[in-house]
C-alpha cells in the first residue's frame, strides 16, 4: 500500500512487462512494436483477429519462441536470461489440445507433473484439489481421446496447473465448447482470480468474456490498436444506444429526426443510435449521456418508456477492425 | 532427473499403450514368422538335407528342426530391432505435427533431457519387445527339445539386444528428423518394413545376393548384429550336429552352413572378422550418437 495526499492506494506488483516487441518470420513481421505491462492477480485479455499475433505473442512469453527485439519480464525474470524460472511459473492451455490422446486422463496428468520435478504424492495431492473443482473425478481413468470437448479442456486447464502457476496463459480456452462447459470453466477462472489472486492472460474470440477483464488490448497485424478497461474502451470507441418503447408514427419519427437520422423501428420499440460526430478518442460516454439526458428530457411527456443501452465489445472490436471477431 | 524419468516414462507409456502400434512395429518380424511357417522352414530344411546328402540316418532331424527353428528366431529379433526403434520415434514427429513439443518446451525440462529421454524410451522400447521375443522363444524351443545354446550364449544374446537397441535408436534418431508429419514417418516404414527383411537376411541369406548388393546390406549394423546373433544362438546346434557327423564329411557341412547363412559379413569382397564387426557396430553408433547431438542442439532451440 502506498500513501498519497492521505489516502490510501494499492500498489500492483507487475508481473509480465513486455517493451517494444517485435517478432519477424523473415520478412513478414508477425509482432510490431508492442509494450504493455499485466500486474498481479489481473484478468488481462488479448484481443485480435486470426494471425494478428496473439499466439505469437503467448509463445515468447511462454519462452517458446524467441523474440527478434524488444525485453520482456514475467514474474521478475528476464525473457531470454532466465528462461527455467519464467516456466516453473507459467501454466499454459493451448489452442489446440496438447495431452497423449492414447493414455488416461490420470497417465497424461501424472507424467506431466513430474516434468515440473513434482513427486507422484504431491502431484495426487493437487490433482485432489483441483479435480474435485473441475469434476474429473468420473474420467480420471478414461482415454483423453474418448473424452468430450468439454472434459478435454476441463483436463488441459487441470494440467497447466499442476504445479501452481503464478500466471495462467488461456489461448482460446471455450473455443468449440458448450454453455455448461464454458460455464465451469469460467466459474474455475474467477475461482482462481479471486481466491488465489493468480494473474489470467486470456486470448479469446468470445467477447463477452472480456467483460470482467482488467485490462482488455486488442491487436491488429501485430500492432496494438486500443488497451484500456472494458468500460473506458466502451465508452471511447462505441456509442451509446437509446431504446423508446413506443408505437411506430410519423410524430415519433420526426421527434427522433430532430437528434439523429441513424434509427431503425424493431418490433415495438425504436433503436437510436445517438453519436457526436465530433467525438474525440479522449471523449468518454458522458457526451452521449448528455445529448439522451437532454433529449429525454425535452421530449419528456412523450418518452415515457426507455432504456438506455451501452456499447458491446463487440461494437469495440468492429468499430476499430471493422471485423467481426468470429472464429 | 524426475523430470527427465517422468518424461521417458510418458514416452514409453505412448509406445506400449498403443496395442495396435506394437503389432504393426512388429510387421517385418510378423511376416518373417508367417514366411517360416508356410514356405522357408521347409525350403531350409530341403536345402539342410540335400547338403547332408548321405548322412542323414546319423543326424537328428530334432536338430536340423531346431536349427531352423532358431535361424526363424534371429530373422524375428533383427527385423524387430530395426522397425521397433524406428516405430517407437515416431513419437518425435507426432510431438513436433500435433505442437506437443511446444507444452513440452514450455516446462523446465533441459533440451538435452528431452533428447535423451527420446533415445532412452525408444532403446528401452526395443529392448523390452526383443528381449520377451527372445525369452518366449527361448522357452518354447526348450519345451521342444536341446537348443544347444549355453547360458553364456544366453547372456550374450540379451547383451546383443541391449547394443542392437542402441544403435539401431542412435541411427533412427537422425532419420525422423527428415519428417515433417506422421503420414510421411509412416510411409517411410512401410518401405523400411520391407527392406528390412531382406537388409538383414531374414527371407534368404545375405550371401545369395551379389557382391554390391551384399556390401550394401552389410552397411548397416542391424546386419552385423543379425549375423553375430546367428553365431551366438546356432553355433551350439550347429556344434552338435557336427560332432554326430563325427568327421565323416571332413568339417564340410559346418563350413557350407556357416558361408550359406552369412556367419561372417563381408565388405567390398572382403570377409571381416568377428571383432572388426563389432569395432564396426560402435563405431557406427558413436558416429550416430555425435551426429545426432550435432542436429538434435538446433532441433529443440528456440525459433
Amino acid at each position: 500500500m502506498e500513501e498519497k495526499n492521505g489516502l490510501k492506494k494499492e500498489v500492483k506488483k507487475e508481473v509480465i512487462k513486455v517493451e517494444n516487441l517485435v517478432k519477424k518470420y523473415k520478412e513478414h513481421l508477425a509482432v510490431d512494436d508492442i509494450s504493455f505491462v499485466v500486474n498481479e492477480g489481473e484478468l488481462f485479455a488479448f484481443l485480435g483477429e486470426n494471425g494478428a499475433g496473439k499466439t505469437t505473442t503467448i509463445n515468447i512469453l511462454c519462452t517458446i519462441l524467441k523474440k527478434t527485439d524488444g525485453s520482456v519480464f514475467v514474474c521478475g525474470k528476464e525473457l531470454g536470461k532466465e528462461d527455467d524460472e519464467i516456466r516453473k511459473n507459467i501454466g499454459i492451455v493451448f489452442q489446440n489440445s496438447v495431452l497423449d490422446k492414447k493414455l488416461t486422463v490420470k497417465e497424461n496428468l501424472i507424467t506431466r507433473g513430474y516434468y515440473y520435478g513434482l513427486t507422484k504424492k504431491e502431484i495426487e495431492k493437487r490433482l485432489e484439489k483441483i479435480g474435485k473443482n473441475l469434476e474429473i473425478e468420473k474420467i480420471w481413468n478414461m482415454k483423453y481421446e474418448k473424452l468430450s470437448g468439454g472434459q478435454r479442456r476441463r483436463v488441459d486447464i487441470i494440467r497447466a496447473l499442476l504445479h501452481n502457476p503464478k500466471i495462467l496463459f488461456l489461448d482460446e480456452p471455450t473455443t468449440g465448447l458448450d454453455p455448461k462447459s464454458r460455464k465451469l470453466v469460467w466459474d474455475y477462472i474467477e475461482y482462481l482470480r479471486k481466491e488465489k489472486n493468480m494473474t489470467i492472460f486470456l486470448t479469446t474470440h468470445y467477447m463477452e468474456e472480456t467483460k470482467d477483464a482488467d485490462q482488455v488490448v486488442i491487436l491488429d497485424k501485430g500492432k496494438i490498436i486500443c488497451k484500456g478497461t472494458p468500460s473506458a474502451l466502451k465508452s471511447r470507441y462505441t456509442s451509446k444506444r437509446l431504446v423508446w418503447y413506443v408505437k411506430e408514427s410519423t410524430d415519433a419519427k420526426n421527434l427522433i429526426e430532430t437528434i439523429t437520422d441513424n434509427y431503425v423501428y424493431d418490433a415495438d420499440h425504436y433503436n437510436i443510435f445517438i453519436k457526436r460526430e465530433d467525438k474525440k478518442e479522449t471523449d468518454n460516454n458522458n457526451n452521449d449521456n448528455d445529448m439522451i439526458t437532454e433529449f429525454v428530457y425535452k421530449y419528456r411527456d412523450l418518452i415515457k418508456d426507455y432504456e438506455v443501452i451501452k456499447g458491446s465489445m463487440d461494437d469495440v472490436f468492429l468499430n476499430l477492425t471493422g471485423k467481426e471477431l468470429r472464429s | 532427473m524426475r523430470g527427465f524419468i517422468g518424461f521417458t516414462k510418458r514416452n514409453l507409456l505412448i509406445y506400449f499403450k498403443d496395442f495396435g502400434a506394437v503389432v504393426f512395429s512388429m510387421l517385418t518380424s510378423i511376416i518373417v514368422f508367417v514366411l517360416y511357417m508356410l514356405f522357408i522352414k521347409d525350403s531350409y530344411i530341403d536345402a539342410i538335407n540335400e547338403t547332408l546328402k548321405g548322412l542323414e540316418k546319423i543326424v537328428n532331424t530334432k536338430d536340423i528342426d531346431m536349427f531352423v527353428n532358431l535361424l526363424l528366431l534371429v530373422g524375428v529379433l533383427g527385423s524387430a530391432l530395426i522397425t521397433v526403434p524406428f516405430n517407437s520415434l515416431s513419437t518425435i514427429v507426432r510431438d513436433k505435427e500435433e505442437k506437443i513439443d511446444y507444452d513440452i518446451c514450455a516446462t523446465p525440462l533441459k533440451r538435452w533431457q528431452i533428447v535423451l529421454s527420446y533415445f532412452t524410451a525408444s532403446a528401452l522400447s526395443a529392448f523390452i519387445v526383443t528381449s520377451i521375443i527372445l525369452t518366449v522363444a527361448l522357452l518354447i524351443l526348450s519345451s521342444k527339445g536341446n537348443t544347444y545354446i549355453a547360458t553364456k550364449n544366453i547372456f550374450s544374446a540379451y547383451g546383443l539386444l541391449g547394443i542392437g537397441s542402441l544403435s539401431s535408436t542412435a541411427f533412427f534418431m537422425i532419420v525422423v528428423l527428415f519428417f515433417k508429419s506422421t503420414s510421411s514417418s509412416g510411409s517411410f516404414f512401410g518401405i523400411l518394413s520391407a527392406a528390412s527383411g531382406f537388409i538383414i537376411g531374414a527371407y534368404m541369406p545375405v550371401s545369395q545376393f551379389s557382391e554390391g548388393i551384399r556390401t550394401l546390406c552389410n552397411i548397416f549394423p542391424a546386419t552385423h548384429i543379425t549375423m553375430l546373433f546367428r553365431n551366438i544362438l546356432l553355433s551350439g546346434v550347429l556344434n552338435h550336429i557336427n560332432k554326430d557327423i563325427d568327421g565323416l564329411d571332413k568339417g564340410e557341412f559346418v563350413k557350407s552352413m556357416k558361408g550359406f547363412l552369412s556367419f561372417k559379413a563381408s565388405m567390398f569382397g572382403e570377409v571381416i572378422s568377428h571383432s572388426t564387426t563389432i569395432i564396426y557396430i560402435m563405431s557406427f553408433s558413436v558416429v550416430s550418437i555425435i551426429v545426432m547431438i550435432v542436429m538434435y542442439s538446433k532441433t529443440y532451440k528456440r525459433s
